[in-house]
């Protein structure tokens, strides 16, 4: 008997739950729902979903609340399904812990590609599995060596900076995923450290001009407007 | 935003204090008393002047303050003021004399009539801007509506169909219902995208707008990639400035801009086979500029496209319902909210191009001569 991945979908609106349920289970997904935060705090403790899909605006408790909630015992990949798209709340998601972030309206094939995403981060325990048994990332023509601290483009060394590098090798542990500037910052320049995104920005830009053929159309790093960056899924 | 003001209301406008009402007063009441003093030494005693230049200041007065307080305020002063220093006895108060009564009642009313007038006018101004908003806003809803109308009749037309009968369809036909389902609650969300961007805008203030710095070619290639996933068939070709540039925006009003100007040239740059993006520097100005090779806009649109005034027979496209009525007036006022332009032409070698400039620093820029 084959083992199917349990999916949670925590959604207030009978219409969509029902779409998104329909779309899951077609795609040999075992399903489960919930209509408020309660009834999915008592689901993801009592069946241990593989992922959950959270709508924030819940009637009774505040979606981010219930990201903190499970964040605080476990590191099921969270999918946030939301008819907020303001830049902030997309962050405030990201930042409580959410894996992944997709705005209502959204297209059956885009909810797919997240969730597979998100399953197969969890699997590779955050860094690439790829990373964790070469030492380097491949993505399409880009490569990056994490062992000798370099990176080539169609077999061409490009020359980063240390700050364009750690940059890069942060974003290549978490491909196909949303870092927010925050984030990023953070982990290149220490807690605490003013949240100016602005020097980021500048550096992705000297990055995209190394590694990209149009900086204007990646193909490796996309951004996520007043959010953060997303590497591309490995190919 | 508020038709009417209420009574209470009315009244604290009358006789409301500000730090800058104040400051005005003090600076009118002693220009003139300067006034008074500098002729009082020039032509020797004429003090005649003194009650002309008062009344004078009583009405500067009136006209740059709000509300009644201080011009009646300045016409105290203005009474007092003369009596006290430039009438004989000089620096004292004489009330005797003879039409001072006059005199004080003439400036008390001249005060208060500039105020009633002033306070009248600028009130005027008032309601004739809220006028133009509400009819920019009822424009704006009226393509709405038309916009919504028709998606929606066809979404309930074509459901209720395949659920009353949809099993004495063949499945092709089946087919084609839902398909046009589909693409009409994919026009829906553009619709309901556009206006949650006016919603974000507010009431037309730039108060709403969250700007930030942000790498012109970021924001093409989001716009791009979120216009790929619904049209993969259009190719966009996109040129960027080699040195980076960095423009105040709220990016996700700006790519709603680009965005739509990518729809309207597959929706209706008939037989445009691609579009071109490309961000250049000019002086002070960022500009946008978003081009086809379709056959162009018909020359008496070009007018009246951001204006959402078009009426509604001279709109309609091939398809008929199309319209471009909401899209670009959201453009236009998105970029107006910037303090930028918008403009539209048709290219010498066939195709439209629409373009839209950004200032660069944050304040006022006086408008780039070179557009």
């Amino acid at each position: 008997m084959e083992v199917r991945d349990k999916i949670l979908v925590v959604e207030d609106d009978a219409g969509i739950c029902n779409v998104m349920v329909a779309v899951l289970s077609t795609n040999r997904y075992e399903v489960l729902t919930a209509a408020s935060g309660r009834q999915a705090d008592t689901l993801v403790r009592s069946h241990c979903p593989d992922l959950v899909l959270l709508d924030l605006g819940l009637p009774d408790l505040d979606g981010l609340e219930l990201i903190r909630r499970v964040r605080g015992w476990s590191g099921m990949p969270i999918v946030v399904v939301s008819a907020r798209s303001q830049e902030a709340d997309k962050v405030a998601a990201l930042d409580a812990g959410a894996d992944d972030y997709i705005v209502k309206p959204f297209g059956a094939e885009e909810l797919l590609a997240r969730i597979r995403t998100a399953l197969r981060h969890a699997r590779s325990a955050g860094v690439s599995a790829e990373i964790a048994r070469t030492g380097r990332l491949r993505v399409g023509g880009l490569e990056i060596d994490y062992d000798k601290r370099q990176v080539a483009v169609d077999g061409q060394p490009v020359h980063l900076t240390p700050n364009e590098y750690k940059i890069l090798a942060l974003l290549g542990k978490n491909t196909g995923r949303v870092l927010t500037y925050d984030a990023i910052i953070q982990e290149l320049w220490g807690p605490g450290t003013q949240s100016d995104n602005q020097i980021l920005r500048v550096n992705m830009a000297n990055i995209r001009r190394k590694i990209e053929k149009n900086p204007a159309e990646p193909q490796y790093v996309f951004t996520e407007a007043g959010v953060g960056y997303r590497m591309a899924e490995e190919k | 935003m508020h038709l009417r003001w209420p009574f209470r209301r009315q009244v604290k406008e009358w006789f409301s204090v500000s730090l800058r009402d104040t400051l005005v007063l003090l600076a009118i009441m002693l220009a003139a008393a300067a006034f008074c003093a500098l002729s009082r030494q020039v032509f020797d005693s004429s003090d005649s002047w003194a009650s002309m230049v008062f009344v004078l200041a009583v009405l500067f007065t009136a006209i740059n303050t709000s509300g009644y307080l201080y011009g009646v305020l300045a016409a105290l002063i203005g009474v007092v003021g003369v009596n006290y220093v430039f009438t004989y006895p000089y620096f004292a108060f004489n009330f005797t004399m003879q039409g001072y009564a006059f005199t004080f009642a003439g400036m008390l009313a001249v005060s208060i009539a500039t105020s009633v007038l002033a306070t009248r006018l600028k009130r005027q101004e008032y309601l004739r801007a809220e006028t133009e908003k509400e009819k920019m806003r009822a424009n704006l809803l009226r393509a709405v509506s038309h916009d919504l109308r028709t998606p929606l009749t066809n979404i309930a037309g074509a459901s209720g169909v395949l659920l009353e009968g949809g099993d004495r369809l063949s499945g092709a036909q089946q087919r084609e219902l839902l398909r046009g389902v589909n693409q009409d609650a994919k026009w829906l969300i553009r619709v309901v995208e556009n206006l949650l961007s006016i919603t974000r805008i507010g009431a037309g203030e730039a108060a709403g707008l969250h700007k930030e710095p942000q790498p012109a070619e970021e924001i093409i290639s989001e716009a791009v990639q979120k216009f790929r996933k619904n049209f993969a068939g259009m190719p966009v070709r996109v040129e960027v400035p080699r040195l980076l540039l960095m423009v105040p925006m709220d990016a996700l009003l700006i790519e709603q801009v680009l965005l739509n100007l990518m729809e309207n040239a597959v929706y209706h740059a008939k037989n445009a086979t691609y579009i071109q993006i490309q961000a250049l520097r000019e002086g002070q100005r960022a500009v946008f500029l978003v081009r086809d090779n379709g056959e162009g806009v018909p020359a008496e649109l070009l007018g009246a496209l951001f204006s959402g005034s078009i009426p509604a027979e001279k709109r309609a496209t091939s398809d008929g319902r199309r319209n471009m009525g909401i899209g670009l007036s959201v453009c236009s006022t998105i970029v107006e909210a910037h303090g930028g332009r918008m403009t539209a032409r048709n290219l010498p070698g066939g195709g439209a191009e629409f373009a839209f400039s950004l200032p660069l620093e944050e304040k006022e820029e006086p408008d780039g001569s070179e557009g």
